[in-house]
């Protein structure tokens, strides 16, 4: 019993040193959601700087969609789900 | 007449306060009710009703249904050329109301298993927040005169105008930029008296208000 956790962490730090994309959070441009109500959300829900927000905000109105946050996939899942409940279009996936 | 968001006062005693008149609130309140509805998934089985929802309900039982013309429910959706049909069965999994699935859309856009998977995990979560601001936010209706909400609420009515643009739009086809402007021509060629007219001046009334308060909280974002 007391050797399965040690032997479970050694996998895993193993696993790491694989070559591993990291996984984004998209947002998706649409024509309903504001401007100044996109650059708040991820002022407020990031704490990203307003220069970095419009930028974002910019980059989904004119691109289409924009990469608003990288990290492990739970953690996309989590900021996928804040952003739905804002009611902006977010979406997971592994960077490509 | 309306008069937009404004911010009053600094700090903890910030609010912000927009002035509407019965019969604007009544339309707001009366689309917020139907967000509601269509957020409030089927029961299971066997389930019974719990404190939260005889809340709920009690709310909505005041109102007595008061739409003020605008229906956003499926069923009430007549077709218009401008417009693809909605699917008949707005509730059930896979051929969903599309304008529940912009509230909860496919969060995978190419891996099925991860969206269902998100899904079963988030579902009942964002349903009941997004419910939770529109509840808050038609309370904050209710009174006379003046809308004021403090910070919370302000994040609140943000978030429910937004959950109701989306229907609404959804409800005109807004689903992406040049649809806008397709709506706008073919509102030219409708008769003065159709819905569809009064829909979408309801349509930019929110997002004028919507605008408003965004921006203001925008600023006390970016200065605080």
């Amino acid at each position: 019993m007391s050797i399965a956790p040690f032997t479970e962490e050694v996998t895993r730090s193993s696993a790491d040193l694989e070559p591993d994309l990291p996984w984004v959070t998209l947002v998706w441009n649409d024509p309903v959601n504001l401007m100044s109500y996109v650059t708040y959300v991820f002022q407020n829900y990031f704490g990203y700087t307003r220069e970095k927000s419009e930028k974002l905000m910019m980059d989904v109105h004119v691109k289409g969609r924009a990469v608003v946050s990288t990290g492990s996939r739970e953690r996309m899942e989590i900021d996928t789900e804040a952003l739905q409940g804002y009611g902006l279009w977010a979406t997971f996936q592994k960077d490509t | 007449m309306a008069r937009a968001f404004r911010p009053r006062g600094r700090g903890p005693h910030l609010r912000y306060a927009a002035k509407l008149d019965e019969v604007e609130r009544a339309v707001v309140i009366g689309l917020m009710e139907q967000v509601i509805e269509l957020l409030d998934p089927p029961e299971p089985p066997g389930a019974s009703t719990d404190g939260r929802l005889d809340d709920f309900e009690a709310i909505v039982a005041g109102m007595g249904g008061l739409g003020q013309g605008i229906s956003v429910r499926a069923e009430d959706q007549a077709d218009w050329p401008a417009r693809p049909p909605v699917p008949p069965e707005a509730r059930s999994f896979g051929d969903r109301d599309p304008a529940l699935q912009r509230l909860l859309p496919q969060a995978h856009r190419d891996d099925e298993e991860a969206a269902a998977e998100f899904r079963r995990l988030t579902e009942d979560g964002l349903r009941r927040r997004k419910a939770e601001n529109l509840t808050r936010s038609i309370a904050a209706l209710r009174g006379r005169g003046t809308v004021e909400l403090d910070a919370g609420g302000a994040l609140a009515f943000l978030v429910a105008l937004t959950d109701v643009r989306l229907v609404l739009g959804e409800r005109l086809g807004l689903r992406e930029d040049a649809d806008v402007e397709r709506l706008d021509a073919a509102l030219s060629s409708l008769a003065d008296d159709d819905p569809t007219i009064y829909a979408a001046a309801v349509y930019d009334f929110l997002t004028w208000l919507q605008e408003s308060l965004a921006g203001a909280m925008l600023d006390d974002k970016t200065q605080g």
